[in-house]
């Protein structure tokens, strides 16, 4: 067994539900009192949430298209360079730059960067990566994989202030509010 | 729970009632002044309804693919037992289901395959090449093989809809079940006749000249002609205060991201068949690429390479786009013409050397549009655009794109 961790400063306050209803409720709520940084946790996709929490649509299409557009022209600005310029070679009495010929590798290219800038872009949107997270530290917060909802709103919020915000997740009818600790290192 | 309200068909008008006859009577005076106007225009050619032949080859070519897209559309919704569709998929059936009146259609192109086809030119069906296809492509195998096609195509088609019709009132659960076990025969069935049509109606006018990814040249584009014109059919009967409400953005999302993908897949096919034949540059395979880049036809090319892929691609790539309706008319419409002009591109070269603007093919677009238009309001007629009792309906009305 790996020594326990000992706690360090708050990092949010947390409260749970047993269905996924009062927890959408509790999230309209939780939006509605323009907090920032919070979350909603639920052991499968629930439809409406991202609604009810006001999530707006994500930036990934466009790092994904910024990749896209970076495989595109890196792969003809490539093969021109390669064919047209560095070594010119004609073959199969081909131009040197023969469009229909480069157009297999910049598609794949494009292909290849776009993957590429969707997974990373997604990870850097998610804050990955990073080993630990607070939340999974909790004991309380264990049943999020398996029957629980969680609402978490983070001490980093401009809005947070710990008798406040503690109130006003117990007035959001969750079973219990926790504290949820940093951990520290060592 | 905070989920919206879940609509039904109460919510909405689901019959076309007093629409249906006027639609179908414009449709129909579009359709006969059309092929009148056509016909005036090829015999004014004077060079015996050569034109009016290749005209008349193209615009049948374009509406047999949007019915026969719809017939494919169908047979895939049943394979994968998909559910999103079933709030629209009565109008994909009464699209498929013409497909008897397209059969009457045809006639004018076997009567006139000896303007159009070039194994009926002697001087052609008399080269060495040609020897070995003769027994092919003659008017006798061509004409049996139109009557198999429609065969196919009608039975499967008249089946859907007559099927599906009668389980609004039944409300039996084995008609999807006989749907879900016959759609995978039907696919390959229509498939294969669609390919071999496609030989047959656009390839075989030059057959000296063939290529294996023909018939799915043929078939991409004509799926995506389908989802167009099925965007801007569920839009119209929307903009009539029918199927509001229960056809929402999320089934508007899903036909743009049909139309996209197909648009792209046309695109790959297209490129695909095209770039095989400039690397491999055999003489016989390249003619007719070299036909349809000289003399003004490469303008022509070039424009179809943008206005039936790229162009459509980057409009319809975002998701925003998808799901505003303006921006998807638009596209819809674009798309129509794009795949129409393309059609020109493949098939009149053949009919002039050099680049033209054919009046009559633009008429017979009305023709035959107007006619086949007509016939799916008259099948439209007289039964719900909903299929009302089918067991996924309810899973339609509160699809949500993930």
């Amino acid at each position: 067994m790996s020594a326990t961790p000992r706690h360090g400063a708050l990092h949010a306050l947390m409260t749970d539900f047993e269905s996924p209803s009062q927890f959408m409720q509790a999230c309209v709520k939780v939006r509605d009192a323009g907090f920032k940084h919070w979350d909603a946790h639920s052991p499968f996709p629930v439809h409406g949430l991202d609604d009810a929490m006001g999530i707006r649509g994500t930036r990934l299409p466009w790092i994904v298209l910024v990749g896209g557009i970076t495989g595109f022209s890196a792969a003809l600005l490539m093969q021109w360079w390669m064919n047209a310029v560095d070594y010119p070679y004609i073959i199969s009495g081909k131009p040197l730059l023969g469009l229909p010929a480069a157009f297999p590798v910049i598609f794949e290219l494009t292909v290849l960067f776009s993957a590429f800038a969707c997974f990373f872009g997604m990870w850097g949107l998610n804050g990955m990566p990073r080993w630990h997270h607070p939340l999974l530290a909790n004991d309380r917060f264990r049943r999020a994989s398996q029957d629980r909802f969680y609402v978490v709103i983070e001490a980093r919020d401009p809005k947070f202030d710990s008798e406040k915000t503690r109130a006003f997740l117990a007035s959001l009818g969750g079973a219990v509010v926790e504290e949820v600790r940093e951990i520290v290192e060592g | 729970m905070a989920h919206t309200h879940v609509p039904t068909l109460q919510d909405t008008r689901t019959t076309l009632d007093g629409l249906g006859p006027r639609v179908f009577g414009v449709s129909l005076a579009v359709g006969v002044v059309g092929m009148l106007a056509a016909f005036g225009l090829g015999s004014a050619q004077g060079d015996n309804l050569k034109q009016f032949a290749f005209a008349y080859v193209l615009n049948f070519a374009f509406f047999l693919g949007i019915s026969l897209g719809a017939l494919i559309f169908l047979g895939i919704m049943y394979v994968t037992r998909a559910s999103w569709n079933v709030v629209i998929r009565r109008l994909a059936e009464v699209m498929a289901a013409v497909t008897p009146l397209l059969a009457l259609l045809a006639i004018p192109v076997i009567v006139l395959a000896g303007r159009v086809y070039g194994w009926m030119d002697p001087e052609i069906a008399a080269s060495p090449a040609m020897a070995h296809k003769a027994g092919y492509l003659n008017q006798g195998a061509f004409t049996l093989r139109w009557a198999i096609y429609f065969l196919v195509w009608s039975g499967y088609s008249l089946f859907y809809w007559r099927s599906s019709v009668a389980q609004d009132k039944s409300g039996d659960l084995k008609i999807t079940r006989r749907f879900e076990n016959l759609s995978g025969f039907a696919l390959m069935a229509t498939a294969i006749c669609l390919a071999m049509a496609s030989f047959d109606l656009v390839m075989s006018i030059d057959p000296l000249w063939s290529s294996t990814m023909f018939g799915v040249y043929y078939f991409s584009g004509s799926f995506v002609s389908f989802f167009a014109v099925l965007t801007l059919v569920t839009m119209g009967l929307q903009n009539s205060g029918r199927l509001t409400r229960i056809v929402s953005a999320e089934h508007f999302h899903d036909y743009g991201k049909l139309m996209f993908g197909f648009t792209f897949f046309w695109g790959y096919i297209a490129y695909s068949q095209y770039m095989l034949y400039w690397y491999a540059n055999i003489p016989e395979e390249t003619a007719w690429y070299l036909m349809r880049s000289t003399n003004g036809w490469g303008k022509v090319g070039l424009a179809t390479l943008f206005c039936t892929f790229a162009l459509p691609f980057c409009g319809l790539v975002s998701r925003w786009a998808k799901r505003n309706r303006k921006v998807m008319a638009f596209w819809a419409m674009w798309i129509i013409v794009a795949q129409w002009l393309n059609l020109y591109w493949v098939i009149m070269p053949e009919y002039s050397e050099h680049a033209m603007f054919s009046p009559a093919a633009v008429a017979l677009f009305l023709g035959i549009g107007g006619l086949w238009f007509a016939g799916v309001t008259r099948l439209a007629m007289g039964n719900s655009l909903v299929p009302t009792r089918d067991p996924r309906l309810e899973e339609s009305l509160r699809f949500e794109n993930a």
